[in-house]
């Protein structure tokens, strides 16, 4: 499993965002460290995040998560100064967005490359939800072709699709080796990689809006049946 | 006949480093208050403290050893990023020193050169960012070509710390492009940046021990 050490000024940060992230696992939690705070103040500290990396010496490779400037400055000193030499990459995914996709991924299982992609990616839910936003259509350059498998299901759950039953959805799609994608047909965003919870965040998919499951791959049939029972079960969400 | 910087006088250099950044702290905060967190005088006064009370106890026997040791007490003691920075520019010091007692001329030069070098690439500031590299870059150039000029040790090294008080005070106008200063814009304008204070007061510290004989 991969590694993250979260680097902040503050300390209280660091375990809140820690917190919200973990709010998300219900199976095995991942590794995590935090490095956060100076010399008993806001700042950060080289030498700790060089031995918070240390620390997670036996996972697959570490993701480093950082608040404010500083904190890069901080990190990239650290793996020089750090003893050991395993996989280490420093994320230039936002605080908290970063943190929650980490956390999430690696629960999942996912590598250190797919991690580091999804918390750099980490703003675009946030941007497809801001009037600002120029273009919804994430991740749709996939070569066109009917999917080995494919279902059609209104989401009926109060909240949609948000962070809760977008981590559950990405820990059921990773026990799947097929391709699962999903597309929030209503609004005309996606398709989507279901292993991505940014990916899914930025459908913004709300209750009644209808989502398309297509999945390639040999066990196809069974990704897209165990996702549609997600969304016809409410994620759970049903009182 | 070569002149050269003993193990004493890098001891001394950081001694004197620390009690004037000790006797500056207030200014240095006063800076910092201005377009930062008001921290950097406390945060200085504490590492250069930190880096006395580990000279007092342990003999560092080369001066490779010295400065990297001084590196690595700042960065963990500073807090921040003055302290990565500075912990770079004295572990690059380090690293690009000899494993001997003393340091001539050229040697001096080229770890200087690599220290600043160090933080440039650990920050990604350039001269006119509103930085410390505004009073170490032009020290360390002033310091090579005026070396290359003939000129001996201590008198280069004045002139050094006097391009370094020129920088510094050339930060005074100059719009924040780094740091957490960058984010006050225009408002940054006006105060001298508090790096480039307490770096002009490592390059004068430098300059006194050379000046007291240490340079033979």
């Amino acid at each position: 499993m991969i590694g993250i050490v979260l680097v902040s000024h503050s300390e209280a940060l660091a375990n809140a965002a820690m917190e919200l992230a973990l709010q998300m696992v219900h199976g095995t939690q991942p590794p995590i460290r935090i490095a956060a705070g100076a010399a008993g103040g806001f700042g950060t500290d080289a030498t700790a995040i060089a031995s918070a990396i240390d620390d997670l010496v036996t996972t697959d490779g570490v993701l480093v998560i950082t608040d404010l400037g500083s904190a890069i400055l901080s990190a990239s000193l650290a793996l020089e100064i750090r003893a050991s030499t395993h996989q280490v990459v420093i994320s230039d995914g936002p605080f908290v967005e970063a943190t929650m996709a980490a956390v999430v991924g690696a629960a999942a299982g996912s590598s250190l490359a797919d991690i580091t992609a999804e918390a750099s990616n980490a703003l675009s839910a946030k941007k497809t939800q801001t009037v600002t936003a120029p273009d919804a259509s994430a991740g749709d350059d996939t070569a066109a072709g009917s999917p080995a498998a494919s279902a059609e299901e209104r989401l009926i759950n109060p909240m949609g699709l948000h962070a809760r039953p977008a981590s559950l959805l990405v820990l059921t799609a990773g026990e799947f080796s097929a391709d699962v994608e999903l597309t929030n047909t209503t609004a005309g965003r996606g398709p989507v990689n279901a292993c991505s919870v940014i990916g899914l965040l930025s459908l913004a998919a709300s209750r009644n809006d209808r989502i398309r499951i297509d999945a390639n791959g040999p066990d196809a049939s069974q990704a897209v049946n165990a996702v549609k029972q997600l969304v016809l079960q409410g994620f759970g969400e049903l009182s | 006949m070569p002149e050269t910087l003993t193990i004493d006088a890098i001891q001394q250099w950081l001694h004197r480093f620390a009690s004037e950044i000790t006797t500056q702290a207030d200014w240095l905060t006063e800076l910092d208050s201005a377009i930062g967190d008001a921290d950097h005088g406390t945060n200085m006064v504490r590492g250069t403290a930190a880096v006395v009370a580990k000279l007092d106890v342990r003999s560092t026997s080369t001066v490779q050893e010295l400065l990297k040791a001084v590196g690595m007490t700042l960065v963990s003691t500073v807090g921040g990023a003055s302290g990565s920075l500075y912990g770079t520019f004295f572990l690059e010091m380090g690293r690009n020193s000899p494993s001997s007692v003393q340091l001539d001329a050229s040697e001096l030069e080229n770890a200087l050169r690599a220290g600043v070098n160090g933080v440039i690439a650990r920050g990604h500031a350039a001269v006119g960012d509103k930085t410390m590299i505004d009073a170490l870059e032009p020290a360390v150039t002033v310091l090579s070509r005026s070396l290359a000029d003939g000129r001996q040790l201590h008198g280069s090294i004045a002139a050094a710390a006097a391009a370094a008080t020129t920088g510094r005070d050339s930060t005074e106008p100059l719009v924040a492009r780094k740091g957490r200063a960058s984010y006050l814009g225009d408002r940054s304008a006006g105060h001298i940046d508090p790096g480039a204070a307490s770096a002009t007061i490592l390059v004068a510290a430098l300059a006194a021990s050379v000046d007291e004989g240490n340079a033979r």
